[in-house]
């Protein structure tokens, strides 16, 4: 099983966090999967986080890890 | 004013040889608004060598809650901030060289500006801006801080060529649209959190003392209790374009910049953003609806009414806009990124 956490304006969204089962994906794949079923725009840019570390698209989930996904904001 | 650094000398990360070297600094902040400012203000009391500031823009009412360097003066004299904030700065520590220019921080301009800078504060915001900035960094070998909020939220990234990976390792493309504080509103806390985080480590990197050098990316959020702070060391992408093997600066080249061009005959100004994509329209309809904008629509296009300013933009599926109501380009580039990020 598997944590994944939202972050800033994706919470409002899919809210704080889901329990899922995405070991074996990549990244990208569960990326799609979450856009998809939250409706989520540009996902493509949204950083992730696995187990606290950056992880790029291409990155397999493994069971027990916990993914957070965080989106870059421009204000200043 | 020999006591004036006293109490930051004493501090030991700084200590009297740190002083020094701040004061033989050069430092551009990119942007005077929330970050900017806050940032400036910061590095103005700490006695750096000088400061270089760019803006576009003018001051006006609805910056007051946040962009500390300016009064209710400033807004009626419809002062641009750059010379707002030269003002301000220059009345905090007349020891500091303060260079203020009013004018867009063009990938063209930036690589002159930063001739002779040792550190880059980045206070812009829109990711345009950003990633030339990262282009310049890394073609010049010189640090910058990236920095952002919106809402409660908020993030910082210390970038060292040759070292950090960069914001084209992280990001690999532009944001098509990125929250802004005009499309998700912004709380002063959320920017001192940012300017609190960027300001120390141009301390650090100011005064040389590399091993203090924060390498996490952290983000927070003041409104929901969170802080998080993630591990880089792995996120350097061998490809990349800024700063891998085979780099070319793409930010730096003219077909990658956004384009705007005045319509003849029109009071108006297209925009044609560097990134193609689509447009989640309808989303940025409700957001620009639920904050006060008049906003009309229909599935190809939106026009929003921007009371503050007077004029009109339409934004298209594709991400061209026209800004009706001016002719100023460097001006219609700032509303339409206000809005677009």
């Amino acid at each position: 099983m598997n944590k994944i956490m939202f972050f800033a304006h994706l919470r409002d969204a899919a809210g704080e966090f889901i329990n899922m089962e995405a070991a074996g994906k990549t990244v990208a794949q569960l990326k799609a999967e979450v856009a998809e079923k939250y409706s989520l725009q540009n996902i493509e840019t949204v950083m992730t986080a696995i187990n606290e570390e950056f992880a790029g698209n291409e990155e397999i989930i493994q069971d027990g890890d916990v993914i957070a996904f965080i989106p870059p904001v421009s204000g200043g | 004013m020999d006591n004036r650094y006293s109490r930051q000398i004493l501090f030991p990360g700084i200590g009297k040889e740190g002083q020094e070297k701040i004061r033989s600094k050069h430092v551009l902040i990119i942007g005077a608004g929330a970050l900017g400012s806050g940032n400036a203000e910061v590095l103005a009391r700490a006695g750096t060598g000088k400061i270089t500031i760019i803006d576009r823009d003018y001051v006006e009412a609805s910056n007051l809650q946040r962009q500390q360097l300016y009064t209710e003066e400033d807004v009626a004299e419809k002062l641009p901030k750059a010379a707002a904030a030269e003002k301000r700065l220059k009345a905090i520590n007349s020891d500091v060289e303060v260079a203020a220019i009013i004018g867009d921080a063009t990938p063209e301009f930036l690589e002159e500006l930063i001739q002779g800078v040792d550190l880059i504060v980045d206070a812009t915001d829109n990711f345009e801006t950003r990633m030339a900035m990262n282009d310049v960094s890394q073609k010049y070998n010189v640090p910058w801080i990236y920095g952002a909020c919106v809402g409660s939220y908020g993030m910082s990234f210390t970038i060292i060529p040759g070292k950090t990976p960069c914001l084209n390792c992280l990001l690999r493309s532009i944001p098509l649209q990125g929250l802004t504080c005009d499309t998700g509103g912004i709380i002063g806390p959320a920017v001192q959190m940012v300017i609190a985080h960027q300001t120390a480590e141009s301390l650090k990197i100011l005064a040389e003392d590399w091993e203090a050098v924060r390498t996490a990316f952290v983000s927070f959020d003041l409104w929901r209790n969170e802080y998080s702070s993630i591990k880089m060391s792995r996120a350097k992408y061998e490809g990349c374009l800024s700063c891998g093997e085979n780099r070319t600066y793409p930010y730096l080249e003219a077909e990658n910049m956004m384009k705007t061009t005045v319509l003849c005959g029109r009071d108006t100004v297209q925009i044609r953003p560097s990134v193609q994509g689509e447009i989640p329209l309808k989303e940025l309809a409700g957001q620009l609806s639920s904050l006060g904008y008049e906003v009309k629509g229909n599935p190809y296009l939106i026009s929003v009414d921007l009371a503050d300013s007077g004029e009109r933009m339409v934004i298209f599926k594709d991400g061209r806009a026209l800004v009706h109501g001016t002719k100023d380009l460097i001006h219609a580039k700032s509303v339409y990124q206000r809005i677009m990020g």
